[in-house]
């Protein structure tokens, strides 16, 4: 099995602020050993890799994980909570949980 | 369109009768209540039903007068209201790692996650749907909101949790002539500028022809809340309709999950 691990940088040069946090998530739980690659999706340049790699997938989101497995479709996790609950075996807290929630859910911001 | 929107949008219902519908489909309804203006969901729930479910989340750092407005409607109605607090321990911790004012540093997120979303969680797991004041001119991330949905933010394998919103097609000057030809008591922070009103700390009035969601949040730059990717290469339906949030992703060859 092969993990990528996509990051956002913005059309304004500054890093994803989830992306961040992402990776500070999997570095603080010894999960980032998991990751076979990082690479950049830089808005500001459509040929970067991970543009590249998430036009071909069709994914619209950034963080995401593709996990690839010989024999088999590539499958794309935009949740993080999910990928480390369903590939990592990873335990997930709730305020995380619920942080994945609302990113997710942006309408759920006036609540 | 997103595939989980049940009603057709060509179709406006009243909000009245979205109510109904959410009544006579499911036995265990709970009406959402922020201490603002979706009073009138209330309002509407107590003419339809006598055993209306309300509920309303206690972030901890709401207004006063949010407080006693609450307080008002309760009494207003004579209905119970179900004050739906954080989690005591998921606070304390985040709390103490992040402090009290984490959100002007770090984005509102994480906060609203431990105070607001977390809660609503675990109270609507209790439930088979929920009703919320949320309408499209509120904001941007509203823009697309339908009058009821699957909620597929709090449903899980096992149970379905759907999500109506009576007022989607509902402006805010249709919500206040609702309010005051019903003389419905208000949070007194609207007469004060405010227009949508949340936690103390992360509200604030707004001026003329200002829209209503620069009174929240408004240290932040609504391009680093995005997860979207935005290029030219990946223009699609969707992001040009500016419906780049949702997890709406295609794909034929691939399993996407998210």
């Amino acid at each position: 099995m092969t993990i990528t691990f996509v990051k956002k940088i913005l059309a304004n040069g500054e890093p994803c602020q989830k992306c961040a946090d992402v990776q500070r998530r999997l570095d603080e739980t010894g999960q980032m050993a998991q990751i076979d690659h990082t690479i950049i999706a830089d808005e500001r340049d459509p040929a970067s890799e991970g543009m590249v790699l998430a036009a071909k997938l069709s994914v619209k989101r950034a963080p995401f994980f593709v996990v690839e497995s010989a024999g088999e479709e590539p499958t794309v996790y935009t949740v993080y909570f999910k990928f480390v609950k369903e590939v990592l075996n990873g335990q997930v807290s709730k305020a995380g949980q619920a942080e994945e929630i609302l990113r997710g859910n942006p309408d759920l911001d006036f609540i | 369109m997103s595939p989980n929107i049940i009603t057709d949008r060509r179709s406006v219902k009243m909000p009245t009768d979205v109510m109904s519908e959410a009544f006579d489909a499911h036995a265990n309804v709970t009406v959402s209540f922020s201490g603002a203006e979706d009073v009138v969901l209330i309002d509407m729930a107590t003419n339809l039903t006598d055993e209306v479910n309300v509920f309303t989340l206690d972030t901890g750092r709401l207004h006063p007068e949010t407080y006693r407005y609450i307080e008002a409607v309760r009494d207003f109605y004579g209905i119970d209201i179900n004050v739906v607090s954080p989690d005591g321990a998921a606070l304390a911790e985040f709390v103490r790692e992040n402090g009290l004012f984490s959100f002007y540093r770090d984005g509102h997120h994480g906060c609203c996650s431990v105070r607001k979303i977390e809660p609503l969680a675990r109270h609507l797991a209790g439930h088979d749907a929920w009703i919320t004041g949320q309408r499209r001119d509120q904001s941007p991330t509203r823009a697309d909101v339908p009058q009821s949905q699957v909620d597929t933010a709090f449903s899980t394998e096992e149970r379905t949790v759907t999500k109506y919103n009576p007022l989607a097609e509902w402006t805010s000057a249709e919500v206040w002539t609702y309010i005051r030809e019903n003389e419905i008591p208000y949070n007194e922070l609207h007469d004060r500028g405010f227009y949508s009103i949340g936690c103390e700390p992360c509200t604030r009035p707004v001026g003329p022809n200002q829209h209503e969601r620069q009174g929240r949040w408004w240290w932040e730059e609504t391009t680093k809340r995005e997860c979207g990717l935005h290029s030219i290469n990946l223009a699609s339906d969707d992001m040009a309709s500016g419906d780049m949030e949702r997890d709406d992703l295609q794909s034929t060859n691939l399993q996407v999950t998210s």
